[in-house]
């Protein structure tokens, strides 16, 4: 059956395929529109290069009106990633607008890589390290690169 | 056609030719360091007697919950099923009730029923819209667009210029891959309404069709945020605290379920030249509600009238 969130995530789908982003990847899991897989490549030039961070969107009816659950299945070291994969993005949360679609979502994300928020933490040693002690921090999201080849 | 339920001077018709919409509303904004409340705020078209069509109410309500963490998960749990229940009991426009409907509801409040009885010699009919803080917005792009049905020529300026609008928000910068979809639905009922009076109850069912009606709440809310964007430097002084006009419009205009306040109503109304009258159902003296019209002088003609009434309770 065709709903406006299921219509509406086809076309977004179509882009993504048609106009891909530089980085980023997304498609509905198979047997599930509401469900997508994602992977954000880590930004050149940042402690995340050459990572493959894999990553769940869950929509619900309400998509575009209200924004999709996404989380970072990859184990991910940054301050604005939750212990449990949950990113705290503005626009994924109060500043989210209908007309973000799919790939400007895994944009944003991508760009929170290079950009952290280190004043609204979700993960604070991440944000701590982020401030105080660039060169661990940097070696913490190294180990994740590396354990992103092997997920 | 109608017929008057009370004779009134004429003097009552403030605008004889026009349908006017009045809206009240309130937000949580304004009670930010006051007292905890709960607030419910209802909406609602009204059309004039003289006016061949109905009412339309939008009606608001909201449960605001101060002094815990908003994310909290079992406030969200509490929320969606608030909004669940209400999504159940209220269509997201209704058909057009009488007002004493309304004054049912206020038997027991003198106040507001003497307000409510005061509307009644002005306006014959109501609709309800559903309380998701999409319901200015709703009753807005329902009532205009149900009293153009008949006016070609009016309808013809508006057509032109929610055409054109789609470049206009390409140019601010809005996406433009997501933005023509909801333009594209937009047009869909636009179009509808170009059929004229016997589209009426095509239009009542888009309007009541999740699918097309948020998308034209949707692209209410985008035209209103272009607006702001424009004329970012003159609105920037009514923004409170330290915000831009751009945090404003992502914060408030352009996310769906957001009610609407002041600014809103001018932006919409100034963007597509429409004129709004709001009736503010609130505690002051008199017997009459309160009235504001947008946008300021430049439009003479009230086309849509709002009436928009906030329920305060103290938490004991």
């Amino acid at each position: 059956m065709s709903t406006p969130a299921r219509r509406r995530l086809m076309r977004d789908f179509k882009r993504l395929q048609e106009d891909p982003p530089t980085g980023v990847s997304g498609a509905p899991t198979d047997n599930n529109i509401m469900i997508w897989n994602a992977v954000i490549f880590g930004p050149h030039d940042t402690p995340f290069e050459d990572g493959t961070f894999k990553l769940t969107i869950e929509f619900t009816e309400e998509y575009p009106n209200k924004p999709p659950t996404v989380r970072f299945v990859s184990k991910m070291f940054h301050p604005n990633v939750y212990a449990d994969g949950g990113i705290c993005l503005d626009i994924l949360q109060n500043r989210w607008s209908p007309t973000y679609d799919v790939s400007a979502i895994l944009t944003s994300i991508q760009s929170l890589l290079s950009d952290p928020n280190p004043n609204s933490p979700a993960n604070s040693m991440a944000a701590q390290l982020y401030k105080e002690n660039r060169r661990e921090y940097e070696k913490r999201v190294k180990a994740c690169v590396e354990q992103s080849f092997v997920d | 056609m109608e017929v008057p339920r009370l004779d009134q001077p004429v003097n009552f018709h403030e605008s004889v030719t026009s349908m006017a919409i009045s809206a009240l509303w309130w937000q949580l904004l304004h009670f930010k360091g006051l007292v905890q409340v709960f607030l419910s705020s209802h909406y609602f078209v009204l059309f004039p007697i003289s006016n061949k069509f109905g009412y339309l109410k939008m009606s608001e309500e909201d449960v605001a919950v101060v002094g815990s963490s908003s994310q909290d998960d079992l406030i969200i749990q509490q929320h969606r099923e608030i909004e669940k229940e209400i999504s159940d009991r209220i269509q997201l426009v209704g058909l057009k009730e009488s007002l004493e409907t309304v004054e049912n509801e206020y038997l027991n409040d003198e106040i507001y029923l003497k307000k409510t009885r005061d509307l009644g010699t002005k306006y014959e009919n109501i609709r309800r819209t559903r309380p998701d803080g999409n319901c200015f917005f709703r009753a807005f792009g329902y009532a205009y667009l149900e009293y153009l049905l008949d006016k070609k020529e009016e309808y013809a300026r508006f057509r032109e210029l929610a055409y054109q609008s789609k470049d206009r928000l390409i140019k601010l910068n809005f996406p433009k891959f997501t933005l023509e979809d909801f333009h594209d639905v937009f047009m869909d009922v636009v179009n509808v309404v170009g059929k004229g009076p016997e589209s009426s109850e095509e239009l009542h069912r888009m309007f009541n069709e999740q699918g097309y009606s948020d998308y034209v709440v949707v692209y209410l809310r985008l035209i209103a945020s272009g607006h702001l964007r424009e004329k970012e430097d003159f609105y920037q002084n009514f923004i409170e605290g330290n915000r831009t006009v751009v945090d404003f419009c992502s914060q408030e205009v352009e996310p769906m379920y957001k009610e609407s306040d002041h600014i809103h109503i001018i932006a919409l109304s100034s963007a597509l030249n429409v004129g709004v009258r709001v009736r503010y159902m609130d505690r002051g003296d008199g017997s009459e509600t309160r009235t504001l019209r947008h946008p300021l002088p430049q439009v003479a003609t009230d086309h849509v009238v709002i009436y928009s009434k906030l329920v305060e309770r103290k938490l004991r």
